[in-house]
């Protein structure tokens, strides 16, 4: 399985961005200064008013496949929680960073973590197909669930989560390029979202996160 | 492949009972490229931001790494939509809007210590105000290959 920390390579849109050691993240408010310990900077948040309705989707069903090629449907995740990710497995970019990150920050919930399945929704049915997801998955060892379908099953699942999918380029073996939106979410054992997540917050930071809506 | 391109649908969010509306706002900043400007990787955030990060900023952002508005006073919005519910990533107007300072009216949320913006309507668009390649030069200097620069030079 390939860790989060051992991917702080090559990445930025087409392989110009180095991963990081994010030692530490701005929150809302707050400059930042990231050589602060992340505790430093992300105070335990106080008890909150309500919160105004994210713009994610509610109760959007799919009906697809997953790696081993065994129908999927919503229904068979409910009473688990989710991460949910839109990506495609030779995705070089974002994928090749959030994929690992989902996957350690699970690990580390520990439990908890073992309780909810880390999800990839692809957005490139042409090259995942079933054996296409196991292969390309591989390399991120069991801990993802890879999902496909063709494009009528999966159009309004991208567009029931604001997902969108747009050829920008091919890489140097002629293959397509994706932009997709990269955005976790986490949904509850309901199937609906509790909330979504930037991509680019480091694994103990998102298991934070995701810790204070397991209780 | 250009049957994958979707169109997303128009942002209007599916609210939540009894959740409150949320907030209208209009901020002024810079569109960054958050993984950059938040990992410290490639250096202190000044680093990261502007002219010198420009291009890669423009690469991230098309690669779908989310993109922020960073006010002046330090907040960093992450940014979810722009413009009548378009997406960001891979969305042309953000890609040419990339370092620019620019004022931006949308609905503000806030999750788990973090900031998001629906960017409802770039009111303004300063363009790419903070010039400071020439303190920092091309961050990464990668992102701009030697040879492009090299004929750049040329007369």
């Amino acid at each position: 399985m390939i860790a989060w920390s051992t991917l702080r390579r090559a990445l930025c849109g087409a392989a110009l961005l180095l991963l990081p050691s994010m030692a530490a993240l701005a929150h809302a408010g707050h400059r930042h200064d990231r050589r602060a310990a992340p505790e430093a900077v992300a105070p335990a948040p106080a008890p909150a008013p309500p919160l105004a309705a994210f713009p994610v989707p509610v109760g959007v069903d799919f009906a697809l496949v997953d790696q081993t090629g065994a129908p999927r449907r919503r229904a068979d995740f409910a009473g688990r929680h989710v991460l949910l990710f839109f990506g495609y497995a030779n995705c070089e970019a974002i994928c090749s960073a959030a994929i690992p990150a989902m996957i350690e920050t699970l690990d580390s919930l520990g439990t908890a973590g073992a309780a909810i399945d880390a999800v990839m929704i692809t957005v490139d049915p042409a090259r995942d197909t079933p054996e296409g997801l196991r292969q390309g998955l591989a390399k991120y060892g069991p801990g993802i669930i890879g999902l496909t379908g063709d494009v009528a099953a999966l159009v309004p699942v991208w567009r029931g989560f604001h997902v969108s999918v747009t050829p920008v380029g091919h890489d140097p073996l002629g293959q397509p390029i994706l932009a997709h939106g990269s955005f976790l979410f986490l949904l509850g054992p309901d199937g609906n979202v509790l909330t979504l997540l930037p991509p680019v917050l480091p694994p103990e930071r998102l298991a934070s996160i995701i810790r204070g809506y397991l209780r | 492949m250009a049957a994958l391109a979707v169109t997303l649908v128009t942002g209007a969010a599916r609210a939540q009972p009894g959740a409150p509306t949320p907030p209208m706002i209009t901020v002024t900043g810079e569109i960054l490229d958050t993984w950059c400007y938040l990992s410290g990787v490639m250096g202190q955030p000044d680093a990261v931001r502007g002219s010198a990060h420009h291009t890669c900023a423009v690469w991230c952002a098309a690669g779908g790494i989310p993109v922020g508005l960073r006010t002046d006073d330090g907040t960093l919005y992450m940014v979810l939509k722009l413009e009548g519910g378009s997406s960001v990533d891979g969305n042309p107007r953000i890609l040419s809007i990339q370092a620019n300072r620019v004022t931006a009216r949308g609905q503000a949320y806030a999750r788990d210590g973090l900031n998001y913006l629906v960017v409802d309507r770039v009111v303004e668009d300063l363009g790419l105000v903070n010039r400071n390649h020439t303190d920092f030069g091309v961050i990464p200097p990668f992102a701009i290959p030697d040879d492009v620069v090299e004929r750049a030079r040329r007369p």
